[in-house]
């Protein structure tokens, strides 16, 4: 009990799991990303907002270089990944994704796009991966649909499919692009649940959002985005109540 | 009126039995088309894998070009292949290569009209290829690539089997183009199945039952090929429900 209390104590010197370090990304003279600063610590739960264009989806993306930066530094776990000696797909095993249009594989059944990547890339039997894919199934209430084709499900449920295929390979932190935004309003809490209940268990999540109650519940810290930067950071307490910047209030007078 | 209408049918059907075995019983003619068949076979599926082949590995450089803008120089050279097959009609490739490349080397004229079919296939089989690659969601190629899948791996799991079922009509039809284009081998002395005709008619003088027997024969195969087509891709839709 006391070691816990001491570790809560430390707080301020936790794990930094990305450290991102004056992030360009140029398209000719349109600055999609121009000079981000940020860390993101292990556990945190760090959600990202703003107007659209602001580059905040462009930023998430180049966190596991979906978005290749044209300057600036990423360090994940101490290495940087933008170099050029780095084996990029190694680090992107450790970075799981989820995309605002689930991109699930409509070829293969749900079992298997969730188990294709563990098989091949980790190395696991499949009786192994497929135990490890029930258990997660479990977790999100499908379980019943491990042979279905991503065709037969609902967008919320597709959605929660493509969480558990980035979470069974293990991966140290959680990216989200905006993974509600392509649903029916009915389904987005379910989708939220998942991610709440992921947040919980102590997952590292950077998640670019227009849920605002999601980023106010489960945050610990709030970025706000606008023009390619970073102009707020704070703790959603902050940040929606007391927003410094014109631009921030301005965008959540417009949400909120 | 009847009778006169059975006797003329009754003369007609002789004399058609009669052109009938003189087609194609007299000297084992038939044989000229069985042989032929056999070689048309032969060309056609020789020239289907290489086509086959050559097609993937076009497509697999051009689209990795088109996506991300690496091999410039395979590109290129793979450009100028599809610019000049493509703009050279078929006949003229098949003298080329028997004449002037192939024959030289005394190879044997079977696998002259192989290379020679599969290295045009394989143009086309190339476009549709990177047309099925290209129509696939980049979504598809960002998911795998994000679960941490190399370039190769994403293709050929996932972006390659999607593709497929999307460009199998389209391949199907390259298929058919390709068995009729064949009968064109005569040209380098070949004995396909359109020649054995050909040859039985030089024979008999009779144009018409030898013609419409290879014809009958091309269309057969190209319908049983056609049907074993859409029982594959009857197989390959159960994942849309």
């Amino acid at each position: 009990m006391t070691i816990k209390k001491e570790s809560l104590d430390k707080k301020p010197e936790r794990e930094c799991l990305i450290e991102v370090n004056n992030l360009e990304k140029h398209y000719g003279d349109i600055r999609a990303l121009d000079g981000i600063n940020t860390k993101i610590y292990k556990g945190e739960v760090v959600v990202i907002i703003g107007p659209s264009g602001s580059g905040k989806s462009t930023f998430l993306r180049s966190l596991n270089l979906l978005e290749l930066p044209t300057g600036g530094d990423i360090i994940f776990e101490g290495v940087n990944m933008l170099d050029k000696s780095v084996d990029i797909n190694k680090h992107r095993q450790k970075m799981g994704m989820v995309f605002q249009h689930f991109n699930l594989f409509p070829h293969m059944t749900i079992m298997r796009n969730i188990t294709v990547a563990p098989i091949k890339l980790l190395g696991l039997s499949k009786a192994v991966a497929e135990e490890r894919a029930m258990e997660l199934l479990g977790k999100v209430g499908l379980a019943d649909r491990a042979n279905s084709y991503p065709a037969q499900l609902s967008g919320g449920q597709k959605q929660r499919i493509a969480i558990v295929r980035a979470l069974c390979m293990q991966p140290d932190v959680m990216l989200f692009d905006e993974p509600t935004s392509a649903l029916d309003p009915e389904m987005v809490g379910e989708v939220l649940e998942v991610m709440k209940s992921l947040a919980r268990d102590g997952m590292t999540m950077a998640v670019v959002t227009h849920e605002m109650g999601f980023a106010r519940e489960v945050a610990d810290r709030v970025i706000f985005m606008a023009d390619g930067k970073i102009l707020e950071t704070g703790t959603p307490d902050e940040m929606f109540t007391a927003p410094k910047t014109d631009k921030a209030k301005q965008f959540l007078a417009s949400v909120l | 009126m009847n009778l006169a209408m059975i006797n003329g049918f009754d003369e007609w059907f002789s004399k058609f039995k009669e052109r009938f075995i003189n087609d194609f019983i007299t000297d084992n003619r038939w044989k000229y088309l069985w042989n032929g068949l056999g070689v048309t076979m032969k060309i056609t599926l020789g020239a289907l894998v290489l086509g086959i082949l050559l097609g993937f590995l076009v497509a697999a450089v051009r689209s990795t070009h088109d996506k991300t803008g690496k091999l410039k120089i395979l590109n290129a050279i793979c450009r100028v292949y599809l610019t000049v097959i493509r703009g050279t009609p078929v006949v003229v490739q098949l003298m080329i290569t028997y004449f002037v490349i192939l024959a030289p080397l005394g190879v044997n004229e079977i696998i002259v009209a192989i290379c020679a079919f599969g290295i045009n296939s394989g143009a086309y089989v190339a476009e549709i290829v990177r047309a099925g690659i290209m129509s696939i969601d980049n979504g598809q190629f960002e998911a795998g690539r994000s679960l941490g899948f190399n370039y190769p791996q994403t293709m050929y799991l996932i972006i390659l089997p999607q593709a497929f079922k999307n460009i199998l009509p389209a391949l199907c039809n390259e298929f058919i183009v390709l068995l009729k284009e064949t009968s064109v081998a005569g040209y380098v002395a070949l004995q396909d199945l359109t020649k054995g005709g050909d040859i039985i008619r030089g024979r008999t003088f009779d144009a018409f039952l030898p013609l419409i027997a290879v014809a009958l024969i091309y269309l057969v195969i190209v319908m049983i090929l056609t049907k074993l087509v859409s029982m594959l891709e009857r197989r390959l839709r159960n994942s849309d429900h």
